[in-house]
């Protein structure tokens, strides 16, 4: 017998291996990784460079595929999805914030956070709506005509995350998403996506490696060597 | 560094690879086109000499008045000089002699009292030259014995006569027989050389174009009103009587014309070798009256083999500039997709130029790289370029037209070609320097604005010198001028570059009116598509290389149209229609049916004459040309374009009479009787005694006119048989010239000096002729009754008796210029048992001045008003009509009153020339009326010959020359000459193609390099692999479309401003008719749908393998 959809955990990952080459310079990225997260919290996800975040964080959004393991957003096996199940679920329920903020450098502000609405095929006044609400969101409203170019760091990843968002999708991935900016930039930022969990109800998987994320996290997922060493927040 | 560039190249050498292949293809189409203006122009030359018509490059030297005992050393030392100077080639000669006019025993020229007198001829190859209709061949006299030749006593003659055959014509009026022996007596010069005797061994008939006409009589056999140059009186002619050419050489006689053809062997020539010869012929006047001094009196050497040589050095020169446009026009389009690759390249190495610049790199430093780095690309481009460019040579020359030309050769390497291609490598190289040392763009909003400000100053300084170009290109000189030419080069360069730099302009807001229309849609493939390509400056970074082989493409394409068509205009107009058969001597009746048999078309006669328009006599050796043909039959008969829609059926409809005239029919072999009564109106001892010498004009069924000599007639009333004219079935008499003179014995034939010897007493005479012709069963019926005659200056128009024969009515007139000399001319046409009778009256006024004519013209046709004639609008120009002018022309010695129908663009077959078309008809009537019986007709004009064989048909009648429209169409388009520059244009759209395809590729590849992370981006947004194609592809030939477009446009107003101006005619005189633009629908929309397709492929292909390439994973990698 299934359990509730409502208690079932949003992401399920289980003995996940993921190696990098072979032979003796083979690089384990992941051992053995397993791991719950729960709908609606904020996920930070904490280790030293090479700890294995990354590979972690891709294995999740269907990036990468593991050795061994299963990960599950929302029900759906992550890692039996074929390459259409695997763009229908990034277009769902999965959604990306990077580093280097990965938007479209022709696409205005508006236009990057339409888009995932326009692969929706959402009509446009609807589009439109939503994405003012959006870009208010993230306190962008005045910023919606500028190419990312002409934004500062900070306002494009408000946009990246305003467009991470559009698609309402499940879960959240961001990838050192204040990694290259300031520090109160960083703190708005984390702020922000602090409160569009509480909002939008998403849940958010955040890798970082600022500390004032931990005190806005939910829980915390430490990853050494490609192992879990789970510590709850504070 | 040289240790980093081979690192570097062994890294990146795919990408040097594309720039190598791209390098390859101008320094290639500039080595093929060096070939075809060297190699394959010269050997253009020497083929068009080998295939000249003998008469283009047949030398003849022609001496006259050669004292007998100097003829044979004349004619040796003259062969000599010819052969010699047309050394290194061989050369055959052939030579032609007539002596002087010697005087013929009055028993075997009729007996009517008129002296007659004969030539001897001698003509080498005379089996080659005429058929034998009876007899045999004349052999040489014994050694020793020579005709003419002074001996030791006058009482001494040859022990044998000369081996003589003689024309049938001569033979019939003379009654020579085989094996009759005709005594000729003394020549009638200076210096006579004794008589001498012939013996009849043959008679022949004078095969047609083997030089007859230039015979003494043209080789008619006889002239009854001959002008020896001794009298004014015409005397009888008959002859010649041929002999062996050695003999008569060797024989004492004086020579009044010799005339020796040398042939040149250019089978197989060399340049140098024609060079040698065109200057020694040029000169070979002089060496030949040195040579000859005084042994002759005149001499001469004409040849046009300096001139044809000449021509084909202007053609050749013409080709050249023409194919070296095409040159420059593809290094242009390479250099452009050079810099294209070298921008990518730049792009490719940023990062890299920033690092070694950031580690102390100095400009100086990264400038020797790039010059060494492209230096050896040129080297090793230069290395592949020379034998392909000459395998593609080589390849080219194997197809039509050049195939065609009989220019085809394995691959060579010239000197020249190496040079060329060597030259265009390095300017290509440097083209790729210069891209690597300029500074690398910042994003800087002074230095954008800098560089726009660079672009726009660019942009405007290249219209300026295309806009130059064009204007030059226009005011070139319409005239002759085939030397290469550098603005007609690089005009068309100029044009298209600065035509697609302007398109590209236009392509940028064009893209963004398709990004707001895109804005609306609900996806995101689309809008995003039509976003990139519309915001992303590299999107068109290949803009200008896409527009430019586009424009070049298309250009191509439409220049060879309109060249093509231009050549067939040419064609048409220099002919005139479509099958011409020029003739070597003067037309007989029935000719034309024979013409019309071989070749199943229409016939009509055609003359082509010079003629005097008032005074004007034209400019220096440019005279007006008067054309005339049957223009009843226009639409069939003439061809050359007309402006303004007009048909030349319009054309001719104006210029033809109303009715034909139908004549009296005469049945072949019919003896046409004259019977004539001369009554003095005065006292009957008053009568002065009349002779007429009536000229008849015989018409055939193809229209052309022949007129029939008699011999002076009595008028004693006794029936005359006229000489037999009716040769063929068909002809009709349609009119009849006599002219009345006093029968004083044997004196004049209706000159002065005849009317100056009448008695004081002579009066006016009543005259009374009967012309009558045996009738046919039934004289064709006339379609349409002939208007009342126009002309009021006829004294009296005859009072034609129309009742009893059906037939066109019979006018009557007095000649110009004292028509007054003859009172109340009438005619009148009557039925009888014996035939069908002419019955002509008038007075014979015999006090008037003794220079006025007194000719009585009977026609079956009205005395009309001034001819209806179409001329050209430079004829117009030149003498300042225009329609409704009248004008005097004076054809022969007969003025004729015209008046202008209609300005033409030109008259056919007289391109460019002050010319004026007429009707033959028309003209033929209104020489007639001026007295005139000969209209010359130099030449059978046919129209839709229905036989494909047409023109082989009537080349083996062997009446002259034969030229058709479709030769002369494949002598413009596929000759030697001019085979280079469709095979150069052949060269060109798949060169363009070629690179346009590179240049799309190269680009599509950088662009999505670059371009990866974006990509999986959108992969990471949830696109499919599908979707990101899409939005690739669409982006791609969403900006190839309108780029495409705007190329064809460039090339479409290329087409239609400058390639009419690059068309230039065999001299390198604007042609005439004026080429007109031509944009071939099909074959440029075909082109279009192939570079589309081409291009759709390459990109296709490419952004399949680089999305596969750039998936979402390489998200992971990158981020």
């Amino acid at each position: 017998m299934s359990a509730d959809p409502a208690d079932r955990p949003l992401l399920t990952v289980r003995g996940v291996h993921r190696r990098f080459g072979s032979g003796p310079t083979a690089v384990h990225a992941l051992r053995d990784v397993s791991f719950d997260l729960a709908a609606g919290t904020m996920v930070a996800l904490i280790g030293r460079s090479g700890s294995g975040k990354t590979t972690l964080l891709n294995v999740i959004g269907g990036l990468d595929r593991p050795d061994s393991g299963t990960v599950l957003v929302d029900g759906a096996d992550v890692t039996a999805l074929d390459e259409d199940g695997l763009s229908r679920l990034r277009r769902e329920k999965v959604s990306y914030v990077f580093q280097t903020f990965g938007l479209i450098p022709v696409l205005s502000a508006a236009e990057n956070v339409g888009a995932p609405l326009r692969l929706a095929r959402l009509p446009a006044a609807e589009r439109e709506r939503r994405v003012e609400l959006l870009l208010e969101l993230v306190g962008l409203a005045d910023h919606a005509q500028q190419r990312p170019g002409e934004l500062s760091g900070g306002q494009q990843q408000r946009v990246a995350i305003a467009r991470a968002l559009a698609a309402s999708p499940r879960l959240l991935i961001a990838d050192e998403p204040t990694g290259q900016l300031d520090a109160e930039t960083g703190l708005s930022v984390m702020a922000l996506l602090r409160g569009v969990v509480e909002s939008e109800g998403v849940t958010a998987l955040v890798s970082t490696h600022d500390p004032t994320m931990l005190a806005l996290a939910d829980r915390v997922i430490q990853i050494n060597d490609g192992r879990l060493d789970e510590r709850e927040a504070s | 560094m040289l240790r980093l560039l081979v690192h570097r190249a062994r890294a990146q050498w795919p990408l040097l690879a594309a720039l190598l292949a791209v390098a390859m293809v101008g320094p290639t189409l500039l080595g093929a086109c060096a070939l075809l203006v060297t190699r394959t122009a010269e050997q253009a030359l020497e083929a068009a000499a080998s295939r000249a018509a003998p008469a283009r490059v047949d030398v003849t030297a022609y001496t006259v008045t050669v004292r007998g005992p100097d003829a044979r050393s004349v004619a040796d030392d003259t062969r000599r000089v010819l052969t010699s100077a047309l050394a290194p080639f061989a050369a055959t000669t052939a030579a032609r002699a007539s002596s002087m006019m010697r005087s013929l025993p009055a028993t075997r020229a009729g007996g009517d009292g008129v002296p007659a007198e004969t030539y001897l001829s001698g003509v080498e190859d005379l089996p080659t030259r005429a058929a034998l209709v009876t007899g045999r061949w004349p052999r040489g006299a014994a050694a020793g014995v020579h005709p003419g030749v002074p001996q030791r006593s006058d009482a001494v003659r040859p022990a044998a006569p000369l081996e003589a055959v003689v024309l049938e014509p001569t033979a019939r009026l003379l009654g020579l027989t085989l094996g009759r022996r005709v005594h000729l007596g003394a020549e009638l010069g200076g210096d006579p050389s004794r008589p001498v005797d012939v013996t009849v061994v043959g008679v022949v008939r004078p095969l047609p174009g083997t030089g007859w006409d230039r015979d003494p009589l043209a080789a008619t056999g006889y002239d009854l009103a001959y002008h020896d140059g001794r009298s004014v009186r015409p005397v009888h002619a008959y002859g010649p009587f041929i002999v062996d050419l050695a003999t008569l050489l060797a024989g004492g006689s004086t020579i009044d014309r010799l005339e020796i053809t040398a042939h040149p062997d250019l089978s197989t020539p060399t340049r140098r070798g024609l060079d040698t010869v065109a200057e020694a012929v040029l000169s070979a006047d002089r060496q030949l009256a040195r040579t000859l001094g005084d042994r002759v009196r005149i001499e001469r050497v004409a040849s046009r083999l300096p001139s044809t040589l000449l021509s084909a050095r202007d053609q050749q020169q013409v080709t050249a500039a023409a194919v070296l446009t095409v040159a420059v026009l593809g290094i242009v389009l390479t250099a452009t997709a050079l810099a294209l690759a070298g921008r990518l390249t730049a792009g490719v190495r940023a990062d890299e130029t920033a690092l070694l610049s950031a580690l102390g790199v100095s400009r100086g430093q990264f400038a020797a790289a790039a010059v060494v780095e492209a230096g050896a690309l040129a080297v090793l481009a230069a290395a592949l370029a020379i034998p392909a460019s000459s395998v593609l040579h080589a390849g080219l020359t194997h197809l039509p037209p050049l195939a065609e030309a009989g220019l085809a050769v394995h691959p060579v390497v010239t000197g020249v070609h190496v040079l060329a291609v060597a030259g265009g490598a390095l300017a290509l190289a440097a083209v790729l320097v210069a891209l690597s040392v300029r500074p690398t763009p910042v994003a800087d909003d002074r230095r954008h604005r800098r560089e726009l400000l660079a672009r726009s100053g660019a942009d405007v300084l290249l219209v300026a010198f295309a806009v130059i170009g064009w204007w030059q290109l226009r005011d070139q000189p319409t005239g002759s001028g085939s030397s290469v030419d550098a603005i007609r080069m690089l005009a068309p360069a100029l044009l298209l570059t600065a035509g697609a730099a302007l398109a590209l302009r236009l392509v940028v807001p064009a893209l963004r009116g398709v990004e707001r229309l895109a804005r609306r849609a609900r996806g995101l493939t689309l809008p995003l598509a039509a976003f990139e390509a519309a915001r992303r400056p590299q999107a068109v970074a290949a803009g200008l290389l896409i527009g430019l082989a586009c424009a070049a493409a298309t250009f191509g394409v439409g220049f060879d149209a309109t060249w093509q068509r231009s050549q067939h205009d040419q064609a048409d107009l220099a002919v005139g229609t479509d099958l011409a058969l020029t003739l070597g001597a003067p037309p007989e009746a029935g000719q034309g049916a024979a013409v019309g048999a071989a070749t199943g078309g229409t016939v009509s006669p055609a003359t082509d004459r010079g003629v005097a328009v008032g005074q004007w006599l034209g400019n220096a050796g440019d005279v007006p040309r008067l054309i005339a043909v049957d223009t009843t039959r226009a639409e069939s008969l003439l061809r050359g374009r007309l402006n303004d829609g007009r048909r030349w059926t319009d054309v001719g409809a104006a210029l033809a009479p109303p009715t034909r005239a139908t004549g009296v029919p005469v049945p072949k072999g019919a003896v046409l009787t004259l019977t004539g009564k001369a009554t003095g109106t005065g006292k009957a001892t008053d009568t002065t005694p009349l002779i007429v010498t009536p000229r008849l004009l015989l018409q055939d069924a193809t229209g052309l006119r022949i007129p029939c000599d008699g011999a002076p007639v009595r008028l004693d009333g006794k029936a005359h048989p006229l000489p037999a004219c009716a040769t063929v079935e068909g002809l009709r008499l349609v009119a009849v010239s006599l002219p009345f003179a006093p029968d004083l014995g044997n004196v004049g034939f209706g000159f002065s000096d005849a009317w100056a010897e009448l008695p004081a007493g002579a009066g006016d005479s009543r005259v009374a002729v009967t012309l009558t012709v045996p009738e046919t069963p039934a004289p064709a019926p006339v379609s349409a009754p002939a208007p009342a005659p126009e002309s009021a200056s006829a004294p009296a128009s005859g009072s034609a008796s129309v009742g009893a024969v059906p037939g066109s009515p019979w006018s009557v007139t007095s000649v110009e210029p004292a028509p007054g000399q003859l009172g109340n001319p009438a005619v009148a046409l009557a039925r009888t048992p014996a035939g069908v009778q002419l019955k002509m009256t008038t007075t014979v006024g015999l006090k008037g001045p003794p220079d006025a004519a007194r000719t009585l013209v009977a026609t079956a046709f009205p005395a009309a008003g001034p001819v209806p004639v179409a001329v050209s609008s430079r004829f117009a120009d030149e003498v300042s009509a225009r329609r409704g002018s009248r004008l005097n022309l004076t054809v022969g010695l007969t003025p004729v009153s015209v008046r202008v129908s209609e300005v033409l663009p030109t008259v056919p077959s007289a391109p460019g020339a002050a010319a004026i078309l007429a009707d033959s008809d028309a003209l033929s009537r209104a020489l007639v009326i001026g007295g005139n019986l000969d209209l010359p007709v130099d030449a059978w004009w046919v129209g839709d010959p229905t036989r494909a064989d047409a023109a082989v048909r009537a080349a083996a009648l062997r009446l002259g020359a034969v030229t058709t429209r479709a030769s002369e169409t494949a002598r413009l388009t596929g000759g030697p000459l001019r085979a280079g520059l469709p095979a150069a244009l052949r060269l060109l759209v798949p060169a363009t193609a070629l690179l346009l395809l590179a240049g799309v590729v190269l680009h599509v590849t950088f662009d999505l390099r670059s371009r990866a992370l974006e990509v999986a981006r959108l992969r990471g947004l949830g696109m499919t692999r599908r979707e990101v194609r899409a939005v690739l592809l669409g982006q791609h030939v969403g900006v190839l479309l309108p780029l495409l477009a705007t190329g064809a446009a460039v090339g479409a107003l290329a087409t239609r401003v400058v390639a009419p101006l690059l068309v230039r005619s065999d001299t390198g005189a604007a042609p005439v008719p004026v080429a007109l633009p031509i944009w071939p629908w099909a074959a440029e929309a075909g082109l279009l749908a192939l570079l589309l397709a081409g291009c759709t492929l390459a990109v296709t292909a490419v952004v399949v393998v680089q999305a596969r390439r750039v998936d979402v994973a390489y998200l992971r990698v990158a981020s």
